[in-house]
């Protein structure tokens, strides 16, 4: 086996070696996000606390956080707080919007999850699970922000704590909603 | 004896699963909803088909994949729905194009490798491998002893 043939069979094997250590090691949360740069599905279904339809048809042109949950999901839990804190942050902006989709859940539940926890912003039933295949979910939490256009310009996978806390205002949120222009 | 046994009790001995069989209703809704599930992969599970998978997540998918069957759809534009949500990574086949064409292509490229070198191996080895020699003649005081012998042992 001559020298050539030797350094070719060891490069091969150090590529092949390379692409499982990404395999084993990487992030499970850098799935490529198909749907970020593409438009919003619209989103429709009974409200979790008074039942009353809603439809993200009546949020056209303002910036939308929808953010996936589930009673029996503990990431959920862990992120609450933050989501309270950040729908208190924005509340105020006239174009700014937040949805909590109620990802196969048992409404009693989730009424009691949203009691306990507390509850300032609207959420929308999924039951059927149909709105998150809609948004490519692969599991709870999952968040999405949809721009002025109805364009998903973000979406992140898993609880929205620390550094993801202070990116999704800072970079995400603060520069949608100043924006100048105008909805399409 | 056998005569005192009743045919379908003999039957069930012969064919034990024939008694409990129930006879599968699939319609045609059913078989179109099966064969696009099966390519379809379980987001949650990764190495199941929806069809197969038990989870949750699969089952939805499932009801989606009907739900879209019942409206008409076609498998391609069922396919393509999913495709636009969860990208190649929900084919159970990646799509023959770009970076996927590696996957396609690489068991062939090593298999490819791997008797090439295997070739030059052998090759290698039958080259090096001395040519058949005949062996050396006898010279006439062995083949006498040689001959002494056999007759010694006769």
């Amino acid at each position: 086996m001559t020298r050539t043939t030797q350094i070719t069979i060891l490069v091969v094997l150090l590529a092949l070696l390379s692409l499982f250590y990404q395999g084993l090691w990487g992030d499970p949360r850098h799935i490529p996000p198909v749907l970020v740069g593409t438009r919003a599905p619209v989103f429709e279904g009974p409200d979790v606390e008074s039942g009353e339809p809603m439809s993200s048809e009546h949020y056209k042109g303002k910036v939308i956080l929808v953010n996936f949950w589930a009673s029996w999901c503990q990431e959920c839990k862990v992120e609450h707080e933050n989501l309270l804190r950040l729908y208190d942050k924005f509340k105020d902006h006239p174009e700014f919007v937040m949805v909590g989709i109620n990802y196969q859940d048992e409404i009693p539940k989730a009424r009691a999850y949203l009691q306990r926890y507390g509850s300032s912003f609207p959420h929308m039933q999924d039951v059927k699970g149909a709105l998150a295949i809609d948004f490519g979910v692969y599991g709870v939490p999952e968040t999405f922000v949809i721009d002025k256009q109805g364009i998903i310009r973000h979406k992140w996978i898993g609880p929205i704590v620390d550094n993801v806390y202070a990116n999704l205002t800072k970079n995400v949120l603060t520069p949608l909603l100043s924006d100048p222009n105008p909805a399409t | 004896m056998f005569r005192l046994i009743p045919i379908p009790i003999l039957l069930c001995f012969v064919f034990p699963g024939a008694g409990l069989a129930k006879v599968v209703d699939e319609t045609e809704i059913d078989q179109r909803v099966r064969e696009i599930a099966k390519t379809l992969r379980c987001t949650v599970c990764q190495t199941e088909n929806i069809w197969e998978s038990g989870a949750p997540l699969a089952h939805q998918m499932r009801q989606a994949v009907r739900e879209r069957v019942i409206r008409g759809q076609s498998t391609e534009e069922i396919r393509a729905y999913f495709h636009s949500r969860y990208g190649d990574y929900i084919m159970m086949e990646p799509p023959k194009q770009g970076i996927n064409w590696l996957i396609w292509l690489a068991p062939f490229l090593l298999l490819f490798g791997g008797g090439v070198l295997l070739w030059r191996e052998v090759k290698g080895w039958v080259t090096r491998t001395p040519p058949h020699q005949p062996p050396p003649a006898l010279d006439e005081a062995a083949r006498r002893r040689i001959e002494r012998e056999l007759h010694e042992n006769q």
